[in-house]
């Protein structure tokens, strides 16, 4: 019995070690150290990360918690390392490895675009989604984006954001903070400054790991390679 | 009777043990290593001198500095960031050793701007909402209100050499009834012997165009400006005896501040609100670690502290 015990305990230790010890690329190809992540995860998101990002991962418009599980990323490719790093030094959190290159400025608040001028950049935006939109005003955002909101700065100049700055993309049928116009028209107004914490100090490095290799996992479910299929079975 | 043997055995021991301790020391002592540990944890790739350096960072440093996915970055670029980590880490640990921090203000500075980011970084995050940036404003409401612009000429009647401060206001007297009858100031002053004050002056001339009323205040005095704020355009003030003589304000146009809706204030709002919500924060660091904090002040320090804000 104490053997058996022991003989676990080896078990989980040594798997442990090969979560943190083994290269990122690595990992996705080892069936059991992803299983083994994926049970420690689980409980550590939904007591951690479930009160933003919520229970299913798909994020809260309300606070600007981002969907966990679309492979769109703010920072980075979303791989296992990049995920690895939001997570321990979070967004914007105050550690100083933090993402925290810009914010989303104030164009309203600082005037630097009137009423108007933010109601076409909204358009604009909705345009570029093939959403319902004004085409006059739209072509007034356009203008806008690339001259004086300085929009395309941040978001590149094929509004696909930038991943160096946390930048969204704007071709997406979702947004960080929803998609109705008074959502946008706050966006753009007041800016935004969206803050994830840095979990470092307050999980251990195994812990921060496996969370990343579960956001890495779920997000990658609809891909040809998604590495959910080494998975022997989802646990409850 | 069989003791003596044992006690001989025992005495040898302990000088031998106290020999390895000796060597174990020196060695430790002279190879200036110190005490190490020879495990690496799973989550480091590197120690040095008992700190790790975390496979996490490492990564994230090869991607930045070669812009790749770390899973394409080669043996060599993998070496290169590992050799920069490992002087960058040996450089911080001399930095603390000989206390940088402590004359350093470079260091300084970014110690104080981390330490303040760390704490800070919930305010900054903050959205208020709509009924707390109303409350504020309701709660601060005096803070907005319109500049007020004033034009306005402030004369004195000197008591100086011969000329008492009785005479002084007499004439004072005399000229504000002229003025209020509607003589022309300078033909006034002329009649009266009285001199622009010399408070409201711009680059050495006197000041005869719009003043800020918050630049008045400083220029005029309390006292002065008190009596000035409520004056309307045209109207003369009383005359006013002051320590360097007795004054007269005339005011020439007067653009009284108004308080604004908070519609038009909404903006000053939310930045007055963030700022003040940033400013509670900082100041409650800062108590929170002078309680934890042992600081002994000199005598001087103490009369400093003591002395009223």
């Amino acid at each position: 019995m104490l053997a058996a015990g022991l003989g676990y305990c080896l078990h989980v230790r040594s798997l442990e070690a090969a979560l943190v010890h083994n290269w990122p690329d690595e990992l996705t190809r080892d069936p059991a150290i992803i299983h083994f992540a994926m049970s420690m995860a689980r409980p550590l998101y939904a007591e951690h990360c479930s009160s933003c990002h919520g229970r299913d991962l798909r994020g809260n418009h309300n606070v600007g918690a981002p969907d966990l599980t679309d492979s769109v990323w703010l920072y980075g490719d979303g791989d296992i390392g990049d995920l690895e790093a939001s997570i321990r030094y979070g967004i914007r959190s105050g550690h100083p490895k933090a993402h925290n290159v810009t914010d989303m400025p104030a164009e309203g608040r600082s005037h630097q675009l009137s009423a108007a001028e933010i109601h076409a950049v909204i358009e604009y935006v909705l345009a570029l989604s093939r959403e319902p939109h004004d085409a006059a005003a739209a072509e007034r955002g356009h203008k806008l984006f690339y001259d004086k909101g300085n929009c395309y700065d941040c978001h590149a100049n094929d509004a696909k954001g930038n991943t160096d700055y946390g930048a969204p993309s704007l071709l997406g049928a979702d947004s960080l903070y929803g998609r109705d116009r008074r959502m946008l028209y706050e966006s753009v107004y007041s800016g935004r400054h969206g803050m994830c914490p840095a979990w470092a100090g307050k999980l251990a490095p195994v812990q921060i790991r496996a969370l990343a290799v579960f956001l890495y996992i779920e997000s990658h479910a609809d891909s040809s390679d998604a590495p959910r299929r080494l998975l022997p079975e989802k646990a409850p | 009777m069989s003791m003596r043997p044992h006690t001989t055995r025992s005495m040898s021991m302990l000088a031998l043990g106290a020999l390895l301790g000796l060597v174990i020391a020196g060695y430790g002592l002279f190879t200036a290593k110190g005490t190490r540990s020879h495990g690496v944890p799973p989550e480091a790739i590197v120690l040095v001198n008992g700190r790790p350096i975390l496979r996490s960072d490492f990564i994230t440093q090869a991607r930045t500095e070669f812009a790749t996915p770390f899973a394409h970055c080669t043996t060599e670029q993998r070496r290169k960031v590992l050799e920069e980590m490992i002087a960058e880490e040996l450089m911080v640990q001399r930095g603390l050793q000989i206390d940088l921090s402590s004359y350093d203000a470079d260091v300084r500075a970014a110690m104080v701007a981390g330490v303040e980011l760390e704490v800070t970084a919930d305010v900054l995050a903050e959205q208020p909402s709509e009924p707390q940036l109303r409350d504020y404003y309701e709660r601060h409401k005096s803070k907005y209100v319109t500049a007020g612009v004033m034009r306005l000429r402030d004369i004195v009647s000197r008591a100086t050499g011969p000329v008492s401060v009785d005479q002084a206001m007499s004439t004072a007297r005399e000229a504000v009834a002229a003025l209020r009858t509607g003589e022309p100031l300078e033909t006034v002053m002329q009649r009266h012997h009285l001199a622009d004050s010399g408070r409201l002056m711009d680059a050495g001339r006197v000041d005869t165009g719009d003043v800020l009323e918050f630049a008045a205040r400083e220029k005029l005095g309390g006292e002065m400006y008190g009596v000035a704020s409520t004056l309307q355009a045209g109207q003369i003030s009383d005359a006013i005896r002051q320590s360097d003589g007795v004054h007269i304000i005339f005011v020439i146009q007067h653009r009284f501040p108004v308080q604004q809706e908070y519609a038009a204030a909404a903006d000053q709002v939310w930045t007055d609100y963030k700022n003040d919500a940033l400013t509670r924060v900082r100041m409650a660091n800062i108590r929170y670690l002078r309680s934890r904090s042992d600081i002994i002040l000199s005598d001087d320090a103490r009369s400093l502290e003591a002395s009223p804000r």
